[in-house]
């Protein structure tokens, strides 16, 4: 008796193992619970997988873009806001990834382990969130993209507040096309891609902005080098074609025109290594965040190179991809004396939680640039902008900016455009890339002129 | 004072008449919702609560005045239990509710049944074959005609159906199982009867194995482990007995996939949310989603899902009275456990002893494969939860093996003590 009341105590191992599983499930329900709750099968928030019980989302002036109403998600009651804001937005089946709807899902749903999603039953909605981007500067930038695919974003780079961004193509969420997921003809592809912040594009021209930083980082006497433009530059490798002859040519009038053939001697004389350092302190081959997400990082890769290849890579052709995001935010280094703000596109949010976190990353410097070298860039930019395109196209702006017209396989060349205004009362950062838009002076330029027009109407009256 | 009677006046202190009050308050509010639901008054469920709360007065009431108990921990307990499982029934069921009803009240005759079959000592030990024959011979049978008549029901040869009321004949051998565990090895035996025993185990274990209810014949063995040690403390036989366990079931998975198969999906729910998974993942989903004190009874989604009143009924408790009850429920079945250990020790015999613990091992084995398997911490294997998931059966056998812990308490049976 004595001794099967002793080994009894072989329970208390039972016992003991069912606290732990116990502490176990509550550790999983602790870690996991808010991945797990907002889960697309939970009925409670989702009908077929599409949310329905959640926060709303507004622009920075109180307009709403996304809400929950009668157990249904609602967008913005135009037509034009809501395609253009989007893949900001984000869709209720959260194919657009990077749509705030996805990224911060859990957040709008309003899930706590304590309350459950209880709150987010009984009022039909849970937390809201107030973006940076003005709905109205979307619609502009919309318009400005015309026909074309494409993106434009604009930011402050100040305080990285994201006033625009806009992708194309893109659809309208209140009345999604029936074929849109079963099309092959191809002309919704890539149609849940934010192309500013998941995009990979040649660059073409707009590279020579990271070629001039290394340069002035790599060569001290560059700025009163010169250079010979034949129309082309000849290397044992093969040629480089330029857009012109542009002759004998200064470093800053070679910036200027967007001359090939100077900034493919640059690009060779520096070498591979230099070049592929200053391509990753600007963000390239490593993945930036910027809005909450992990923008696809730039490929610059130039291992066992040889002249022609580095040529082409010096003036943003070849294998280099760039990012718009990206773009924007060099400009934007640029800029703010060299120190890159890294885009947010939340400005505040019901409860403080999300807002401190995001205030955290608005801090990070990811992109950083030698202040002496960001003043002489704006001074280039400045006087490319001035000369080469002209103060009409940004009245009143102070407008510095780089173009490119970067050539694709079989395809119209993108049209891209970078800048940045260096107004105090406008501290502006802008990035315009057209999809196969054709030259950037016909079509990149004019699309950024009505946006920074319309972002002036928008901050400055 | 003696030593018995120190010991009554300690266990009597908890006042019955206050937890029964406490009960019925919370027996009559968690029936409200399925009483009045959409605006609609559903008069019939509200009376099959009445019934059950009358139920649990009246016994205390009989067993207090005729019988002079005064210890009801463990009815309180199971009222409990039984009472939490009515109010999802009605929930969710409301047409099965009667047939629940019915089963709490053949639970507690059982229970009853079997304190007084527990009571001579004498009588067990006679019966001990005859119960162990017709328990493995029933148990056998059952497989063989629900093999050839009924065919497997979701997916094993566990089910049968009597007169409209559907049933585990598994769980009926529950209590045989420790009834003639404890009784074999009640005294020193000749090492004949115990080989008697492992005989009967192993030939439970291998139908249930047959009828594919992996989960019942993993409780089985995982008592006949606990048995066997209290009464030997071999520790080496006990490690040899489960190596070759282990052996035994990597051939059964050698020999044949599709029971590997059905435990595949272990640890891989959320890759197979719509599949092998949805009950697991929807579990989860939902016993979250309630928080601490739930969505309200009738507001869940889990009571959607299938076995929602049987072997998901702990998510659903989660999900609309808040994980705060789920776990209190659980955490109950230790307390028990605990409680269960305390009351062995002065138990009338190593009889008594032997089955207490075993019953409460053999119990709380059964929440743990319950909601760690619903919840993916352990492999799903489909057992339900003692007391709260509807179903006859289940209900029986939980009532049933709640005498043999009531039968190690010395209040049980005062006399024994008397003439010791």
């Amino acid at each position: 008796m004595r001794n099967t009341v002793r080994r009894a105590y072989v329970v208390y191992a039972l016992i003991a193992a069912f606290f732990v599983g116990l502490g176990f499930l509550s550790y999983s329900y602790i870690v996991h619970g808010q991945t797990w709750v907002t889960n697309r099968v939970n009925a409670h928030l989702y009908t077929n997988r599409q949310l329905t019980s959640a926060g709303a989302v507004y622009d920075r002036n109180g307009k709403v873009l996304v809400r929950s109403k009668n157990g249904e998600r609602v967008f913005n009651t135009d037509y034009v806001t809501r395609k253009a804001t989007l893949h900001i937005v984000g869709d209720t089946q959260g194919y657009i990834a990077t749509g705030i709807q996805s990224i911060y899902r859990s957040y709008l749903i309003g899930y706590d382990l304590v309350n459950g999603v209880y709150k987010t039953i009984r009022d039909g909605t849970g937390n809201d969130i107030t973006l940076t981007v003005d709905a109205g500067l979307c619609v502009s930038a919309y318009n400005a993209l015309g026909s074309h695919n494409g993106t434009i974003a604009v930011y402050n780079y100040k305080t990285g507040d994201v006033i625009c961004m806009v992708s194309k193509p893109t659809y309208d969420p209140d009345n999604i096309p029936s074929d849109i997921n079963t099309d092959t003809s191809g002309k919704y592809d890539g149609i849940y891609l934010n192309r500013c912040l998941s995009g990979l594009f040649t660059p073409g021209s707009t590279f020579k902005t990271v070629v001039a930083i290394s340069a002035m980082e790599n060569i001290p006497d560059i700025k009163k080098r010169t250079f010979t433009c034949t129309g082309k530059l000849r290397t044992e490798d093969g040629d480089i074609i330029c857009n012109s002859k542009h002759g004998e040519i200064s470093f800053k009038k070679a910036y200027a025109r967007s001359c090939n053939s100077a900034f493919a001697e640059i690009a060779i004389e520096l070498g591979e290594k230099k070049l592929t350092a200053t391509a990753q302190e600007l963000g390239f081959n490593r993945s930036l965040s910027a809005c909450g997400v992990d923008l696809k990082a730039g490929i610059f890769n130039m291992k066992n190179a040889d002249k022609y290849q580095l040529g082409w890579s010096g003036i943003g052709q070849g294998t280099v991809l760039a990012n718009p995001c990206n773009m924007m935010m060099i400009a934007g280094a640029i800029a703010n004396s060299g120190k890159a703000v890294t885009p947010q596109i939340v400005k505040s949010a019901g409860s403080n939680k999300l807002t401190e976190l995001i205030s955290d990353f608005r801090n990070q410097s990811q992109i950083s640039i030698d202040p002496n070298i960001a003043q002489y860039m704006q001074e280039i930019m400045r006087y490319t902008v001035k000369n080469s395109y002209g103060d009409d196209y940004f009245p009143g702006l102070k407008m510095c900016g780089k173009t490119g017209t970067a050539e694709v396989d079989n395809k119209r060349p993108h049209s891209w455009f970078i800048g940045f205004s260096q107004r105090e009362d406008m501290p502006y950062a802008i990035v315009v890339m057209v999809e196969n838009g054709g030259s950037s002076q016909a079509v990149a330029i004019p699309a950024a002129s009505k946006v920074m027009k319309a972002l002036k109407a928008t901050v400055v009256g | 004072m003696s030593r018995s009677e120190k010991l009554r006046y300690k266990y009597s202190k908890v006042d019955v008449s206050l937890i029964l009050v406490l009960l019925t308050v919370f027996q009559v509010l968690s029936c409200l919702p399925s009483v009045i639901k959409d605006g609609m008054l559903y008069p019939l469920v509200g009376l099959y609560f009445l019934i059950y709360i009358a139920i649990e007065w009246t016994y205390v009431l009989v067993m207090t005045i005729a019988f002079k108990k005064t210890n009801f921990e463990l009815e309180c307990i199971a009222f409990f239990l039984c009472g939490v499982g009515m109010a999802v029934t009605a929930s969710i069921y409301p047409s099965g509710l009667r047939k629940q009803l019915i089963a709490i009240v053949m639970g507690l005759a059982t229970y009853i049944f079997m304190i007084w079959l527990l009571k001579d000592v004498k009588r067990v030990m006679k019966t001990r074959v005859f119960i162990a024959i017709a328990a493995g011979l029933g148990l056998a049978a059952s497989f063989v005609i629900i093999r050839f008549t009924v065919g497997a029901t979701y997916g094993a040869y566990n089910w049968m159906s009597i007169g409209g009321f559907s049933f585990q004949p598994s769980e009926i051998v529950k209590i045989a199982f420790i009834y003639v565990g404890a009784a074999t090895l009640e005294k020193l035996q000749s090492s004949r009867s115990i080989m008697r025993y492992l005989i009967f185990a192993i030939g439970c274990i291998g139908v249930l194995f047959l009828m594919r209810d992996f989960g019942t014949a993993l409780i089985f063995f995982f008592t006949f482990i606990v048995i066997s040690f209290i009464r030997s403390g071999d520790v080496r036989s006990i490690a040899f007995v489960c190596v070759g366990a282990l052996l035994g079931a990597i051939l059964i998975i050698y020999v044949k996939p599709t029971v590997a198969g059905r435990f595949a999906v272990y640890r891989h729910i959320w890759e197979n949310i719509d599949g092998a998974g949805y009950q697991q993942t929807r579990t989860i989903i939902y016993s979250l989603s309630g928080g601490f004190w739930g969505v309200g009874i009738g507001n869940g989604k889990l009571r959607n899902v299938f076995a929602s009143t049987t072997d998901l009924v702990w998510g659903v408790i989660c999900e609309e009275m808040g994980l705060v009850m789920g776990f209190m429920i659980v955490i109950a079945f230790a307390v028990l456990a605990v409680y269960a250990i305390k009351i062995s020790k002065s138990a009338p015999s190593t009889f008594y002893s032997i089955a207490c613990v075993s019953t409460c091992a053999m119990l709380l084995f059964q929440v743990c494969l319950n909601i760690f398997g619903i919840t993916d911490i352990v492999p799903l294997t489909g057992v339900t939860l003692p007391f709260v998931s509807r179903g006859g059966s289940s209900m029986i056998c939980s009532w049933g093996l709640f005498a043999f812990i009531k039968a190690a308490d010395i209040r049980t049976y005062p006399k024994m003590y008397k003439n010791r």
